[in-house]
């Protein structure tokens, strides 16, 4: 009899795919079939929009109904089809023309009594839209500012279908009252004033995290429990630069997916992760049965992701993280489709030494057999630690270095913040045209191809033969050699830089050093 | 039980007024409740087109004030096997010749303070 259709967007991944709704009102006994791999979220669809169809005033056709969610062979998840599904029923039925429609992209979850709910993922949709030449994006009051963000596409945010239809008919829309959601995601990116003068002594572990926070270099931080690991971890997100406009959409849009109100501004200041170390692998790297979500190291992309107690993760958890490192993207196979997300982050682990954190501390006594001890610290496991640029112990401080560093201030996140950004300009105008802008990030080979080597190199060679180092290590030496160079302003690093990097990546590792030297 | 006598009235009055509406339409019935072990066909009648006679079972069904389900998407596909079978053991007991058969399903739906609204649904089955 008469049939219409909608667009919506069906994200896989942080990837968007415009979807077309078709309504077909037929012949035949009453009945609403829902067609196109709907899962059981989207198949429910039928229920609620009925019922908010019916509450807002309007007619659900007394007729076969049969709605198609195209393409048919993409598999679609979530709720937030209802108002594009709702738009192409009441098109068809001739309640405002089809035509309305038209490079309109629709976005909402509806309640029973016909107002429309806020929704996961609004940023990434709109970008998907606005990409695949639509004009216009109808979307849920409360997230209008949220999908605004993206240029180029008009933002509509209604608040009940009664709205939708005033709008779709070009009359003026009845004003009603918001929805109020109960525990709405709220914003976790609420501004963090923590200062790195608020940690007492640990000069050399606040210059450690001065160096990777320059050149984004991952970091294991050892040592026995009250000392600062985690004060300094939660202090390096302080010291990064905002991201610019490219990052941020992104970071924006992963946060969006995740389901965190993006509270109309986009993120623009490096994002910070630290699940707790009972979390499973799938709420680490990301997870859900058909449609997977963002995951921590996801949340974390292009910020900090800190582990703290990292030994009492499960090994696999952290063994999770070895793909990712290396390729900043997580690639996660569902039944039906792969979902994608980016994963650049920057990784801080934390561990004490053994369980009761008192090994290798100068004057404490450790009650841990050796056995006990070098368990304890491989649970990180070989390759994981071969991925950590830095590793930093921490040493606890003395009374007396207690009470004359309480008097006088050190120094603050925003002096060391300044020669951060100072070394990442030096990076990026050297990286210029590579397609990297950090030192973290630079390959292998064009790190020994196409930059100068420092002088001194026999010292990393001594150590390769020795076993101390592996080929990944000599390039971790090498980045971090740069960016000691970077931050003390010189156009190539030395032997010093060398022999500072070097010392830097063997650290002090309890429990792996004495098999390291066999 | 006083909701259940209330329940049948509704039935009754939904049959009344779908075969009003048959009958204002030209329409002869020729059975009303018509029961069998099976269940019951509802109104039997002969549907007097442009084409000839056409004998048609309908399925009514009835709902009283406001609700969201449609009367008629009650009327499931098991419902709807039954009625076919009715249709053929009605054929066989009246040894009625017809050339063309149909099944229809007419909704009703009674809303207080308002007239009755009828849907009928022709060949559902």
């Amino acid at each position: 009899m008469a049939s219409a259709c909608a667009w919506s967007v069906a994200l896989v991944g942080l990837e968007g795919r415009i979807v077309e709704v078709e309504a077909d009102i037929g012949a035949g006994l009453p009945r609403t079939l829902l067609v196109g791999l709907p899962d059981s979220a989207l198949y429910q669809a039928r229920d609620r929009c009925k019922a908010a169809v019916s509450n807002s005033g309007q007619e659900w056709p007394i007729s076969l109904l049969t709605i198609n969610l195209s393409p048919a062979t993409l598999p679609k998840a979530g709720s937030h089809y209802d108002l594009a599904i709702v738009a192409a029923i009441l098109a068809a039925q001739g309640t405002f023309r089809a035509d309305e429609l038209r490079r309109t992209v629709l976005l909402g979850e509806l309640g029973l009594d016909g107002r429309v709910r806020p929704i996961r993922g609004v940023l990434p949709a709109t970008l998907a839209a606005q990409q695949a030449g639509f004009t216009r994006m109808i979307v849920p009051l409360r997230q209008a500012g949220e999908a605004k963000l993206v240029a180029g596409i008009d933002v509509f945010g209604i608040a009940s279908i009664t709205q939708l239809v005033a709008f779709l008919q070009g009359e003026p829309m009845p004003v009603v009252d918001p929805i109020e959601v109960m525990g709405d995601p709220v914003s976790r990116h609420a501004k963090r004033c923590l200062d790195l003068a608020d940690v007492v002594g640990q000069v050399e572990a606040k210059w450690a995290c001065e160096v990777a926070a320059a050149g984004r270099h991952h970091m294991l931080f050892h040592g026995p429990p009250g000392v600062g690991k985690t004060m300094l971890a939660e202090r390096v997100p302080g010291l990064l630069p905002d991201l610019v406009l490219h990052d941020a959409l992104e970071v924006s849009a992963v946060h969006s997916l995740a389901g965190f109100n993006l509270a109309d501004e986009l993120i623009t200041r490096p994002p910070y992760s630290d699940p707790h170390h009972s979390a499973s692998v799938a709420s680490i790297v990301g997870g859900g049965q058909r449609m997977a979500r963002p995951g921590a190291i996801s949340c974390a992309h292009k910020g900090v992701l800190f582990l703290d107690e990292a030994p009492e993760f499960q090994p696999a958890v952290i063994d999770a993280l070895r793909t990712p490192l290396e390729s900043g993207v997580i690639t996660l196979g569902r039944s039906e489709v792969h979902a994608r997300f980016p994963a650049r982050f920057q990784l801080i682990l934390a561990a004490n030494p053994c369980p009761c954190g008192q090994a290798a501390t100068p004057g404490a006594h450790c009650r841990c057999s050796p056995t006990v001890v070098r368990r304890y610290a491989e649970k990180i496991s070989g390759p994981v630690r071969d991925r950590i640029d830095i590793n930093q112990a921490f040493l606890p401080l003395r009374k007396t270095y207690l009470k004359k560093a309480t008097l006088q201030r050190s120094e603050s996140s925003t002096a060391v913040a300044i020669r951060v950004l100072e070394a990442r300009d030096r990076q990026r105008r050297r990286l210029a045209g590579s397609g990297w802008q950090t030192n973290g990030e630079v390959s292998g080979t064009y790190l020994r191809r196409h930059l100068p080597l420092p002088d001194g190199l026999q010292a990393v060679d001594e150590a390769v033969d020795r076993g101390r180092l592996s080929a990944r290590g000599v390039d971790k030496v090498l980045r971090l050699a740069w960016t000691v160079a970077d931050l003390a302003g010189r156009d190539r690093p030395g032997r010093d830089e060398l022999a500072v990097a070097l010392a830097m990546r063997r650290g002090e590792q309890p429990g792996t050093v004495r098999r390291e030297v066999g | 039980m006083p909701g259940t006598e209330s329940k049948k009235q509704v039935g009754v009055r939904g049959q009344d007024l779908a075969c009003a509406g048959l009958e204002r339409q030209g329409w002869q019935v020729l059975e009303r409740n018509w029961p069998r072990r099976l269940g019951e066909i509802d109104i039997v009648a002969w549907e007097v087109g442009e084409s000839g006679l056409t004998l048609v079972f309908c399925e009514v069904k009835c709902r009283s004030g406001l609700c969201i389900e449609h009367p008629l998407e009650a009327i499931t596909f098991a419902k709807m096997r039954t009625l076919r079978q009715l249709a053929a053991s009605w054929m066989r007991v009246h040894h009625l010749k017809a050339s063309a058969i149909r099944l229809d399903a007419i909704g009703v739906v009674l809303v207080p303070g308002q007239g009755p609204s009828l849907t009928h649904v022709g060949a559902v089955g």
